[in-house]
């Protein structure tokens, strides 16, 4: 069965080899910035992106997404390039809000071997101050043979409030649901997370156990 | 007498306008990676010497090279690009590590 336990080094070992802040953090981090982020997320979904954000409100890149479905095993692989626009942002003294938009094209590979066209869109609504985080994202995948929507919320919590070369550290929990049979019922995982300079580390491990990670890099 | 005392004052108050670090409240400083990209932003600028970025007190000071200055228009738009909101600009004589020195000490 694909839900073997002997794949914990194996995610551990592609979250150390990928890296980026998208999946959770913001699709954009900076202007003139690029984001690599690796993300394994519980034994349903391996995502791998690079960006490059010209602006602050922009960024284009390529991805890749598969999706493991838990009914019956089969895979969904989608290669994309995806273009990320900052729709609107608000600038507190103790806060940002954000919500972000997104969009892309490509290619995806199902499991009889045949490839098709691939696109896919998502949103993003996020509000952060030094010692609260809130999420709510939600990704949607179309092509002639299948569609998937991954919603996810996020809420963390941060111990202490860090600054700008300190080591921030955040407890977040995380609910997720998949349609299209990738996952039965809403998966729900605590994380932690952690930043410094321009890296990214978060692990945690699902209610039913399972693990997951995210590695990203900004520079 | 008094003409020259009214000189030299002059020529010290001017020196004293003469500003080495500029120091901006910034909205919106939330998080490491905002820091990140409000330095790279402003390292940018050839009369960037240095920068500093206080979450804590949501501070951004910049050093200046020698006999270089960035008007407030420019700074204002140079933290617009980089996606956050100036809100107050002050120029100073002090050093940036003093300041860093000042903050981290109030912090304590």
């Amino acid at each position: 069965m694909y839900r073997s336990k002997a794949r914990l080094p194996a995610a551990l070992a592609l979250a150390a080899m990928a890296a980026s802040p998208m999946a959770y953090g913001k699709p954009i981090a900076y202007a003139h910035g690029t984001t690599v982020m690796a993300e394994y997320g519980a034994d349903t979904m391996s995502e791998f992106q690079v960006f490059y954000a010209p602006r602050y409100f922009f960024s284009a890149g390529a991805g890749y997404l598969r999706l493991e479905r838990e009914t019956d095993g089969s895979t969904h692989e989608i290669a994309y390039a995806r273009l990320n626009y900052l729709v609107k942002r608000w600038n507190l003294p103790d806060a940002q809000a954000n919500v972000f938009a997104w969009g892309g094209a490509g290619g995806a590979n199902v499991d009889d071997g045949s490839d098709e066209f691939a696109w896919n869109t998502g949103v993003q609504i996020d509000y952060e101050t030094r010692r609260v985080y809130l999420s709510a994202k939600t990704d949607y995948y179309d092509s002639p043979d299948f569609s998937h929507r991954i919603d996810t919320l996020q809420l963390g919590l941060a111990p202490y409030e860090h600054d700008y070369e300190d080591l921030a550290t955040w407890f977040v929990v995380q609910a997720r649901d998949y349609t299209g049979g990738i996952h039965d019922g809403i998966e729900w995982a605590l994380l932690l997370r952690l930043f410094k300079g321009g890296t990214w580390v978060e692990a945690g491990a699902t209610t039913d156990g399972k693990f997951q990670a995210m590695l990203m890099f900004n520079f | 007498m008094l003409r020259f005392f009214i000189l030299v004052a002059a020529l010290v108050s001017v020196s004293t306008v003469q500003a080495d670090t500029i120091e901006m409240k910034v909205n919106g400083l939330v998080c490491g990676f905002c820091a990140r990209g409000i330095e790279k932003t402003l390292r940018r600028n050839p009369a960037t010497a240095d920068v500093y970025v206080s979450l804590e007190d949501k501070l951004v000071a910049v050093a200046l090279h020698e006999g270089q200055d960035i008007p407030d228009a420019e700074l204002a738009k140079e933290i617009a690009d980089a996606g956050y909101t100036v809100t107050d600009i002050q120029r100073t004589a002090t050093p940036i590590a003093d300041i860093r020195a000042r903050l981290e000490q109030d912090a304590e």
